[in-house]
């Protein structure tokens, strides 16, 4: 059977708010992270013991759910399995766009952002995870386009060597990005699980990403689309949240068991508002009840519970970041083991950190400018199936 | 011209233009002369001994120096200040018996520093001689030096600053992470650096810099012969600012 | 590659003419300054006469007006990462050269050139 596709025609009154306002977000972005260049980083609410805020965990997120989302597409282009080949395309544009995504928040993070341009490439440091990232990052936006090119010219050997070049240049990717901090010398990131880890919470939320998307566009568009289809990628998604638990259990066991890491896993269990977001939002309301509506046979069938889970998940990786990022630097580096510091010019001891206004106001930039670019490439690209079957095996 | 003709030229001239770019940048990049070969440095290995006996409780000649001298922002809010150098007061408990030193912090100029293996645009550097360096014109201010020192020791340029005290050295935009350079500018020309010159002219010479590769030199003398601490020595950073009585 | 296959509806020329002329302004915009800029007064008006404190510049003229870029690069690079403080640095330049406005700011602003030296250092 010949699956067809087309663009949107984008006309409709919807498409059309939908645009104004994902171009509105992002000159509101553009504005804020003018305002953060003219006046330096201060203004986001970054200091010298949480030097790193929300941009950088956004940045990872995204990087995650690019990783994640070229995955979905990697089911038909590696695995070869024909009936998700209406997803293929649409997925492999998403993780583009995502990993676009990611650069621009990298990007407004950085105090000269006039020299981000030049100097890593010219002066290139071999040694540092941020020098090798940008290589693999670039690697990958590359990839997408060739795929993107193989899938709409319907090149069958070509999809499927870059298909799988894409597969494992995602897990790099992710790897990559999970080397930045668990090869780095805080206490609460130090972790050669990491990387690993990393990839398994990309996968979650990129399926679950998929899974939203696939079933928001379809039931819009008003195209026919296959329960079983969404069914099998959620079972997909439940096993790639029960790998997530897996790895956060063992890193969190570790800490806790080590005596020199005990404290350390004291205060990001029980330490603050990111304990809360670890319990409530990642464990809680991340984890286990997605789990538990995907694994019960009734829930687990039905498209709505479906999508009610994969939204849960979204949101649990997108906590799941945060406690990665944040408790890793507001966890003091024990300088003098034994002693205590009664006075001190900087901030000593556990150091607290709120997300500001206008970091949320960047956030929000980068994702108008790709909801933006996500909506033109509906109209401008045959990205949509006409309809997604199950194909007849007999076929 | 058909779609597919332009597409080809269009995509050749971008790919030979940005690599040209890139090309012309990398060889005017490595000029000669610019080599660690010919370098002054060689052979030497600047090395601190911070006597903490001497050190007097409420003296700050050593911090103010330094921040007149190196123009460090100073914003008097203690989230946003630059600090090459500060002073901590440490309270250590054996049993109910409990005692109080003050202790200076500053850059320790590790043998392998974190910052400078991180560093993804080399401004962070380590010179010849052993002093840690960061190269403002390059720096990026992507801060995971910031995230890598095990010290606390890197500093960011969060904030503008108006008045700057010494006319004679740089002052600083916003942007750029720094730490102590162990004042190399005084250095390359003999002198001492700023907190060693007020230590010795207002304290009582608590702060010693010297050659540790030179046997003779004080600091080399009080290496070998004392009880020296240095900051976090299981980390294998190889800190070259060492503690006496710490 | 046919376009068909990617692209449904061709978009129209005023759609394509909107991003191209954002990506070729900046472009056509120095290339318009420079050109007139350079028509207007020609390349010789822009320098001040030096006060006489040294006979010579460092390098010829013909040098320093194309390459004081590539020198002063290579003595940052030198003083920084490598210590070798020699006779040539930003500050002595101002010895002769007295006036920033007129000796740096004046070809730099014609040709949109703007080095950030002077974000941290002083000229003299």
């Amino acid at each position: 059977m010949e699956i067809k596709f087309e663009s949107l025609d984008g006309s409709s009154f919807e498409y059309r708010v939908m645009m104004i306002i994902f171009a509105f977000f992002s000159v509101v972005g553009l504005l804020a992270t003018w305002w953060v260049i003219e006046k330096g980083i201060w203004v986001t609410g970054m200091y010298t013991r949480v030097p790193w805020g929300l941009q950088i965990v956004m940045a990872v997120y995204y990087i995650g759910l690019s990783a994640g989302s070229l995955v979905i597409s990697g089911l038909y282009g590696v695995f070869g399995k024909a009936e998700y080949k209406p997803f293929a395309r649409i997925a492999v544009y998403v993780a583009m766009l995502f990993l676009i995504a990611g650069l621009l928040s990298i990007l407004t993070d950085q105090g000269r952002m006039d020299r981000v341009f030049v100097e890593p490439f010219v002066h290139f440091n071999l040694q540092s995870m941020f020098s090798i990232n940008p290589i693999l990052y670039i690697g990958h936006i590359l990839i997408c386009i060739v795929y993107l090119w193989a899938l709409f010219c319907e090149k069958k050997t070509l999809t499927k060597v870059i298909a799988t070049l894409a597969f494992g240049w995602a897990f790099c990717v992710h790897s990559g990005t999970g080397a930045i901090f668990g090869f780095g010398a805080r206490v609460l990131y130090e972790s050669p699980l990491l990387p690993a880890s990393f990839v398994a919470a990309a996968m979650a939320s990129g399926t679950a990403l998929m899974i939203l998307l696939i079933v928001t566009l379809f039931k819009i568009t008003k195209r026919h689309l296959d329960d079983e289809l969404i069914i099998w990628l959620g079972r997909f998604l439940a096993i790639c949240v029960l790998v997530v638990v897996y790895f956060l259990a063992v890193e969190n066991a570790y800490r806790a068991y080590v005596v020199e890491l005990r404290h350390a896993a004291v205060y990001y269990l029980f330490g603050g508002i990111h304990s809360l977001l670890f319990w409530i939002g990642l464990i809680f309301i991340g984890c286990i009840i997605p789990m538990f509506i995907l694994f019960r046979k009734k829930t687990g069938k039905s498209i709505r519970w479906i999508v009610l889970a994969s939204s849960l998940v979204i949101f649990g990786v997108l906590c799941e970041r945060y406690v990665i990022v944040i408790p890793g630097l507001t966890n003091p580096p024990e300088l003098f083991p034994g002693m205590e510091i009664t006075f001190s010019a900087i901030q000593e001891g556990f150091a607290s950190y709120t997300i500001s206004f206008l970091e949320v106001l960047q956030a929000v930039g980068v994702f108008g400018i790709i909801g933006f670019l996500f909506g033109l490439g509906l109209k401008l690209f045959k990205l949509l199936p006409t309809e997604a079957r199950i194909l007849d095996p007999n076929i | 011209m058909d779609r597919r003709d332009f597409f080809k030229i269009a995509g050749g001239t971008i790919l030979a233009g940005t690599s040209g770019v890139y090309a012309i940048r990398r060889l005017t990049g490595s000029i000669p002369g610019s080599t660690v070969a010919d370098s002054p440095l060689t052979g030497k290995k600047w090395g601190m001994v911070i006597d903490l006996s001497k050190c007097v409780e409420d003296c700050t000649a050593c911090l103010d120096a330094c921040r007149y001298e190196n123009n460090v922002a100073f914003h008097q809010d203690e989230r946003w200040d630059v600090h090459w150098i500060r002073k901590i007061r440490l309270e250590s408990k054996i049993g109910t018996t409990s005692t109080e030193k003050s202790v200076i912090l500053l850059c320790n100029h590790c043998e392998k520093p974190p910052c400078a293996q991180v560093c993804p645009v080399q401004a962070t550097y380590k010179r010849e001689d052993g002093i840690v360096v960061v190269d403002h014109h390059r720096c990026i201010g992507c801060r995971y030096c910031m995230i890598a020192c095990p010290y606390n020791a890197r500093y960011f340029n969060f904030k503008d600053k108006e008045d700057w005290s010494n006319t004679d050295r740089p002052k600083r935009s916003h942007g750029v992470a720094e730490a102590c350079n162990l004042c190399a500018h005084r250095i390359d020309l003999g002198e001492l650096p700023a907190c060693v010159e007020a230590c010795s002219n207002v304290g009582e010479g608590a702060i010693m810099v010297g050659d540790m590769n030179d046997s003779g030199s004080e600091v080399a003398k009080i290496i070998m012969a004392e009880a020296v601490k240095r900051l976090k020595e299981d980390l294998g950073t190889e800190p070259k600012v060492y503690y006496l009585g710490l | 590659m046919r376009s068909k296959d990617i692209l449904n509806n061709k978009p129209s020329a005023a759609v394509a003419a909107i991003p191209i002329t954002i990506i070729l302004l900046p472009v056509l915009y120095s290339i318009f300054t420079f050109a007139f800029a350079q028509e207007k007064k020609g390349t010789e008006q822009f320098l001040e006469m030096p006060d006489a404190v040294y006979t010579k510049c460092v390098r010829d003229t013909e040098y320093m007006r194309h390459n004081h870029w590539v020198l002063l690069r290579v003595v940052r690079e030198d003083v920084v990462r490598y210590g070798k403080r020699g006779e040539i640095s930003l500050k002595r330049c101002g010895e002769c050269h007295t006036s920033r406005e007129k000796f740096c700011k004046k070809c730099h602003d014609a040709v949109s050139m703007k080095p950030d030296c002077y974000g941290c250092h002083y000229y003299p």
